[in-house]
């Protein structure tokens, strides 16, 4: 921010407390980001304009200022804010609400087409409303739940019942393959309706633990899997962890540490597509190195050095 | 794996917000929560919703209804925006001709 808090709120010295508040409205009001969502510049002088308002309005951290006994960001800084508009747009969060767009419906094209349709996927919260002949009926709420699965769950699927703190049960089936984040639609599990109206639907998020061993990228599985000095060097079959149980995999001879091998179809099976795993390997050494294991290994570096490092160093 | 925050934690990482405030919010429905197991949770984005909502009570006097207008104005521009930025970027995959053809036509308008 500035350094002069004044000129952030475009005030002098002077200027009464009334007229502080009043300046920093003016400009909350024509700069908040998230009442500018178009304006770049509106976040770095809305961001000035709070911080030198948060200094002004308490009169005594305004005295201490004036009195140079505290600098503009007034001793202990803020952390960094995240504005909604960052994440407004991005939808999932259900707060997505466009209100329909009946009123497109005479262009009867397809662009109204497009944007009704997509308001029907996305749409977690606009309830729409009608006066359906007499009363008024109107389609319930929307719910909105996280159910937090372990790793295994999410990839082989299966079905799973949130109990909430309310006593309320809910079966989730989760389909094979789901993904971290991914939003489950149960139809007509949401909020009761309003007269004839239907029930609203219940989006429940899926939020996968960590596994210690597998990492998931996209519907490949990728290990590191840890082989010994000897496996490396003469390569060999080595009882490998898929998430379908255990395989041998064929280490090739004279494997290095951070080269990959694919188990092609042992990933994650999605709809009709399966994906692979990818095995790092990564080289341990004994625990310990012994006598024999030195003595050989002085003996192999007279004759047969090499340099894995060329073109590296100058 | 999403981070997710109870609603203590939200109390503690917004300064501002009180336990009656957040009640508040979530009653008016303001916020809607995700619920779990052990009681409702928010995401970062509900966190900077939340920031957002203070801004309106706090320095622009905005409660109840008020606010929840204001709030569903908002949904509704970044909800439009976002379908605008979806065509936007439908046109722009399209071939030069018809990117043109499309541009005229908003011209004339």
């Amino acid at each position: 921010m500035s350094n002069d808090p004044y000129s952030a709120l475009g005030l002098k010295k002077s200027a009464t407390d009334a007229e502080i508040k009043k300046a920093y409205r003016k400009i909350a009001r024509t700069h908040h980001p998230d009442l500018n969502p178009g304006d770049s510049t509106a976040e770095a002088k809305f961001k000035a304009a709070s911080a030198a308002y948060d200094l002004l309005k308490d009169p005594e951290q305004r005295r201490r200022f004036d009195a140079g006994e505290i600098d503009a960001t007034g001793a202990e800084k803020q952390p960094e804010r995240k504005f909604y508009r960052e994440y407004a747009e991005q939808g999932g969060h259900g707060y997505g609400n466009t209100h329909g767009y009946e009123d497109f419906g005479d262009m009867s094209d397809i662009f109204a087409d497009i944007l009704r349709q997509r308001q029907a996927q996305g749409g977690a919260g606009g309830a729409g409303a009608g006066f359906g002949g007499r009363g008024f009926d109107a389609r319930g709420a929307d719910a909105r739940y996280m159910l937090e699965v372990d790793f295994m769950d999410a990839v082989k699927g299966g079905k799973k019942r949130i109990t909430l703190p309310s006593g309320d049960n809910l079966e989730v089936k989760i389909p094979e393959g789901t993904r971290d984040g991914q939003t489950i639609r149960l139809r007509g599990k949401g909020g009761e309706g309003y007269g004839k109206g239907p029930r609203g639907d219940a989006y429940v998020t899926i939020n996968v633990r960590p596994h210690k061993v597998f990492k998931r990228e996209g519907d490949d599985i990728h290990i590191t899997l840890p082989i010994t000095i000897d496996e490396a060097v003469l390569g060999g079959k080595v009882p490998t962890p898929t998430i379908h149980g255990t395989v041998n995999l064929t280490i090739p001879k004279g494997a290095s540490s951070g080269q990959t091998l694919r188990l092609r179809g042992k990933g994650v099976k999605r709809g009709k597509k399966t994906g692979d795993q990818k095995v790092e390997l990564q080289i341990k050494m004994p625990p310990n190195v012994d006598a024999d294991l030195e003595k050989f290994m002085q003996g192999w570096r007279k004759d047969h050095a090499y340099d894995p490092r060329k073109g590296m160093t100058s | 794996m999403t981070r997710y925050y109870s609603e203590e934690q939200v109390i503690t990482t917004i300064t501002r917000l009180t336990p009656s405030r957040l009640t508040t919010y979530v009653q008016h429905e303001f916020l809607c929560p995700a619920q779990s197991e052990n009681g409702p949770v928010y995401t970062a984005a509900d966190l900077a919703r939340i920031e957002l909502i203070c801004d309106l009570d706090e320095q622009f006097d905005l409660q109840g209804d008020a606010l929840g207008v204001v709030l569903s104005l908002i949904d509704q521009l970044h909800g439009v925006r976002s379908e605008l930025r979806r065509v936007m970027t439908a046109i722009e995959a399209q071939p030069e001709d018809l990117r043109g053809r499309i541009i005229a036509a908003l011209k004339e308008m």
